[in-house]
């Protein structure tokens, strides 16, 4: 047994309600600590993705009682991974963030960032790491009012609005989630995920249309928290009016952690009963429609978090399209692209930070004549561009490829042809930004003057950032070792 | 067993779903925010309501296992799970009406369509 | 049947990282010192050719240098894999390129942003090295990306309004192209599950994916190639680029897409492959096409740039038409005609921008008397034409014979037709320029005042000499191997034609 998962999540729950108290003594010292918390629960989320690489899935017995009384966390290879990625995202953001909230939220609300930050970190763990529904739930739910309280902490009426709306919809899914969890928990007697699987296959025969009712209800919860296409209208504003670091931890963590809890859910809990149920043709044929539609959204925006946003929409029908494919090299691209897409869109969301902490301009054309002027933030942001378009060597390429082929081995390559033609749509809505910044000039000369690079603290993580995507794109067969592929 | 049998048996269920619609449509069509805040909570007390009658057992005891008591219980394990879901719904429900004040104090409006409207404008 | 005796080799890989490491040291000095940035860039260009011709010696002995590494990106893995083709390809590359890069010294010596064009010139170099020296698709296709995208900025380098235009719509038809060859790329690996070229091809799959990925590859390479419908980008980038990077640009990287439509039918599908099911219909009637439009249009063409770029389309077709006749002649003129064009366009390129350098003239009836003043840029030109004219013992000529030769033995007479018109339509179109150079100068127009370019045209003369040689060497380039009684590049040529069809 290892508690080091189980100690990442609680030390960041720990930190979480400390930060308050540590801000009210020592002003400078909150942002230190928390991002220190976070760097240990990283090098926790390391541990434990070594261990489990070396010797396999374990499950860790709360309190040391046994399951199904218990609490069971279960970390297999996925979850190890999917900690990885949480915890390093995270890192890097919060150490942006040591300089970005300082300019971005005023002085009442800033020690709350930081303990909203680990709360939503501790949670997001928690969910990848759940071996029981009801545990599930309730770090989905922390984690849906932790991502909440990141966007309204900017406190201004964009922002609380779209918090609003985002609460409201999330708390739907959330009730539709729970009500899922009751009608499975009705017909198999269990909420330990092993338990219940064990049992389905009965419920199946006695019960069947309950189980349809959870299956649909379970889809729609986790969809709508997702942003899959019809119930993302929640998320271009959610994500657009957050302030930056946190624009990239909603955007390249949290919808995908929901995308991770559904998947773990479908295929431990439903694995025996879902070959009869055509679930995956009806998320397929939504993620079709995210990715397509997704991106021609992202087309027609003005202003350049939007248009992240909307591109986040797409990308998640990408992650969507590979675990619903379900073909092993397919899975292995969706899981491949919650990593790449998390490092690239949050290296564009804080690229797009940095902007607007240096000059407070938020449109696609306000771009223009930016790159000779902050060059590392416009290279960062057209370095993860690239990778979105999928030029090779960096991470969008792998992620790209292993989809592709998957879709092909289901022998489904209209799916290919999906991701190439969404690909190229991408091409059209990241190019003319990146052309404007390298090569384009302002309107009117005096506005650039006096533009110069973010400060360090900024720059650092998103290089690294960058550095990631393209040692993933390099090196891909480290990441896939770990998720227990090769070849 | 008759349609009015299966109604009677099942009646806290009936009604667990009767709720669940009145709260998704309050939530859906009204504009005014606190009562979306109200539809809201009435949908979540209609999920803690199915969780917990799924539990209880007719002619069951409290489920304190002493000397000389004997089953049947009632399942005690929905009723504690309900109590961590009202705890979330209690939270959830304090940030909505947190965030309704602060969305007064800047729109000057509870009406979600004229926010909206205001909204729009802005951009 | 030739032996085939594969030896390892750094000399690939060290041709594709000298000009990547080249890049880096002058993007790190360029900002002390001017001179030492130019001397960088040529020098970086000279020890990349000196590496290529290293490895001569083990091409001339028939064997086939080779390099693996599969630890990166596996299980794809880089590969590397110089056969005669490659060979050749990679001369005539790091050749021209040196010339090109002596010939913007003084050419770009009155352009702005130069520290960003010699960086992207030399990195430029290593992609289009590194799509003839590799030994599998995916390799082929990192560089095919490389080259492209870094090509980008040499095209819209000027950034005028119509150079962004023509920049952007030349980066979406690259996107396109390499989106399809992914996809292309991606069927390949599905079906066969090794990329790697093998002579023959590599896997037999005549079912609707298979073709699919056929014409996914015709699609991508085809983009580059200025294949006909494909072709809409090159018109308009190849004249706005700065004339070296035109030179390039039309000289060079487009022959790449048309060595990678080489590698995929004979060596990724094989020629029996693409025989048995009739695919290669699709590639010569676009060919055909390509011929005709690209020579047609270049006639009414009045912007001296524009008409060498459509004049690059018409070729181009010249050497799509070859590789699908499926004749060991056919495909000797083929190969030999991507190392000949080469010459002929960077020669032209080049001249058409001393002349651009010296008076800014672009339209051709401006030219009126310009061979009396700039005598050895028209000679050159006029050489270079000549060659595309195909008049012997210019290589245009050699090309076109085997061409016309693999046309007849195939039992398709109507290309040796479309050959001749399309000779013809070249003469139409260059013959004008040469004349107007040399025959029509001293009558200035009487019965107008002297205006603008009239005055212009009294200041100039020739340009220095520091592009003036460059263009000379390339222009015999035209000429001196055909002089010669063995004739290197056609050897490599015929090697090569061997190799990839028995």
């Amino acid at each position: 047994m290892l508690h080091l998962p189980v100690l990442a999540v609680v030390i960041s729950l720990l930190g979480a309600y400390l930060i308050p108290l540590i801000y009210h003594f020592r002003r400078n010292l909150a942002s230190v600590v928390a991002v220190g918390i976070s760097g240990l629960a990283l090098c926790f989320s390391a541990a434990t993705a070594v261990y489990v690489s070396r010797y396999g899935a374990f499950s860790y017995l709360l309190g040391m009682w046994s399951i199904p009384w218990g609490i069971e966390v279960y970390v297999d290879r996925m979850s190890a991974f999917m900690m990885l990625v949480i915890s390093s995202i995270t890192f890097l953001v919060m150490l942006y963030a040591m300089e970005d909230v300082r300019h971005e939220l005023t002085e009442a609300p800033r020690k709350w960032y930081w303990t909203l930050n680990l709360l939503l970190l501790a949670s997001m763990m928690g969910v990848v790491m759940a071996g029981d529904l009801f545990n599930l739930f309730v770090f989905v739910e922390i984690s849906s009012i932790a991502a909440c309280g990141t966007i309204s902490v900017k406190g201004d009426r964009r922002a609380v609005e779209a918090t609003f709306r985002y609460l409201v919809l999330s708390t739907l899914g959330s009730g539709a989630l729970l009500l899922s969890i009751a009608l499975l928990y009705m017909v198999t007697g269990n909420l330990n995920m092993t338990y219940i699987s064990g049992e389905i296959q009965k419920a199946a025969f006695l019960y069947p249309k309950n189980l349809y009712a959870a299956l649909t209800f379970m889809v729609v919860g986790f969809g709508v928290k997702s942003a899959l296409f019809p119930l993302h209208s929640w998320l271009p504003d959610a994500h657009s009016a957050a302030p930056a670091p946190s624009s990239a931890v909603l955007s390249g963590l949290v919808v995908k952690i929901y995308i991770f809890a559904l998947f773990q859910v479908l295929s431990r809990v439903f694995g025996p009963v879902i070959a009869g149920i055509p679930v995956e043709t009806v998320v397929l044929l939504m993620a079709t429609m995210a990715v397509v539609l997704g991106s021609v959204l992202a087309m027609g925006q003005k202003e350049l978090k939007r248009m992240l946003a909307y591109s986040t929409v797409a990308q998640v029908g990408y992650v969507f399209m590979g675990l619903a494919l379900g073909a092993d090299r397919a899975v292995a691209g969706g899981m491949m692209h919650i990593l790449t897409h998390a490092l690239m869109k949050s290296s564009l969301f804080l690229a797009a930070g940095s902007v607007l902490y240096k000059t407070g301009k938020k449109n696609i054309t306000d771009l223009a004549g930016l790159g000779p002027r902050m060059p590392v933030t416009m290279g960062v942001f057209s370095l993860a561009a690239a990778s979105m378009i999928g030029v090779p060597l960096l991470g969008g390429f792998v992620s790209k490829w292993y989809l592709a082929l998957g879709a092909t081995d289901a022998g489904k390559s209209f799916y290919a042809l999906i991701i190439i033609v969404s690909s190229f749509l991408t091409a059209l809505y990241f190019l003319p930004p990146v052309i404007s910044a390298f090569f384009g000039k302002q309107p009117d000369d005096s506005v650039g003057k006096g533009i110069d690079e973010a400060p360090a603290v900024m720059l650092v993580p998103m290089v690294i950032l960058s550095i990631a995507l393209l040692g993933v794109g390099l090196f891909p067969s480290l990441v896939l070792g770990l998720l227990g592929y090769r070849g | 067993m008759g349609i009015i049998d299966i109604l009677y048996d099942n009646f806290h269920y009936l009604v667990a779903c009767l709720l669940f619609l009145i709260g998704f449509h309050t939530m859906l069509t009204h504009s005014n925010l606190i009562k979306k805040i109200m539809g809201m909570n009435i949908m979540d007390t209609a999920v803690f309501l199915l969780f917990i009658s799924s539990g209880f057992v007719r002619g069951g005891k409290a489920p304190i296992v002493g000397p000389g008591t004997e089953g049947p219980y009632v399942n005690p394990i929905p009723s504690a799970l309900i109590l961590t879901g009202i705890v979330i719904a209690v939270s959830i429900t304090a940030f909505a009406l947190s965030l309704i004040v602060t969305l007064y104090k800047q729109y000057g409006t509870l009406d979600a369509d004229k926010i909206a409207e205001l909204r729009t404008k802005e951009r | 049947m030739i032996s085939q005796d594969i030896v390892f080799s750094w000399l690939p890989v060290l041709a594709v990282i000298v000009p990547l490491v080249g890049t880096l040291v002058i993007y790190m000095v360029e900002y002390r010192s001017w001179r030492l940035r130019n001397a960088l860039s040529v020098v970086t260009a000279a020890i990349t050719l000196i590496v290529v011709l290293d490895m001569y010696p083990a091409i001339r002995a028939g064997k086939i240098i080779e390099a693996n590494f599969p630890r990166i990106i596996p299980p794809l893995g880089m590969s590397f894999r110089v056969d005669p083709l490659g060979f050749l390809l990679a001369v005539t590359t790091a050749f021209i390129w040196l010339m090109v890069t002596l010939y913007s010294l003084e050419y770009m010596s009155h352009e702005h942003h130069k520290n960003r064009y010699y960086p992207f010139l030399i990195l430029t170099l290593s992609g289009c090295l590194g799509v003839v020296l590799t030994g599998d698709l995916f390799s082929l296709f990192v560089f095919f990306e490389l080259m492209s995208l870094t090509a980008f900025v040499l095209v819209i380098h000027e950034e005028t309004p119509e150079a962004m235009r023509a920049g952007f719509k030349y980066l979406v038809m690259t996107i396109v192209g390499s989106l399809a060859l992914f996809f292309a790329i991606v069927v390949t690996y599905e079906l066969a599950g090794t990329l790697k070229f093998s002579p023959n091809g590599f896997f037999f799959d005549t079912s609707l994916l298979s073709f699919l990925g056929f014409l996914g590859y015709i699609v991508g390479f085809g983009v580059k190639a200025g294949m006909v419908p494909l072709h809409v980008w090159l018109p308009d980038a190849h004249p706005v680029a700065p004339s070296p990077a035109s030179a390039l640009l039309s000289g060079l990287m487009i022959k790449t897409g048309a060595y990678g439509l080489l590698r995929v039918i004979y060596n990724v599908y094989g020629a029996d492959l693409i025989q048995a099911m009739g695919w290669y219909n699709i590639l010569i009637w676009a060919a055909a096409i390509t011929i005709f439009l690209g020579s047609a249009v270049a006639i009414v063409q009045d912007d001296i740039k524009r008409r060498l770029a459509y004049s690059s389309i018409g070729q181009m077709g010249y050497i799509l038409l070859g590789m699908g006749l499926f004749t060991q002649s056919a495909l000797v003129g083929d190969i030999f005609h991507i190392f000949s064009h080469a010459f002929m366009k960077s020669t032209l390129f080049l001249c058409a921008g001393a002349i651009i350098y010296k008076t800014g003239l672009r339209k051709i009836k401006d030219l009126a008397g310009i061979g009396k003043k700039m005598p050895i840029t028209m000679g050159a030109f006029t050489t270079a034409a000549m060659a595309m004219i195909g008049i012997p013992p210019l290589n245009g000529f050699i090309s076109k014979w085997n061409l016309s030769l693999g046309a007849l033995q195939a039992g398709k007479p109507f290309f040796v037709f479309l050959l001749l018109v399309s000779s013809l339509m070249n003469m139409i179109y260059y013959a004008p320029i040469i004349i107007t150079a040399f025959m029509s100068g001293d009558h200035i127009n009487d019965d107008h005042a002297e205006h603008e370019t009239d005055k212009k045209r009294r200041l100039f003369g020739e340009v220095p000499p520091a592009m003036l040689i460059p263009m000379v060497i390339l222009a015999l380039g035209c000429l001196v191997f055909d002089l010669f009684p063995e004739n290197l590049p056609l050897y490599l040529a015929t090697l090569s034609a061997r190799l990839l069809f028995r």
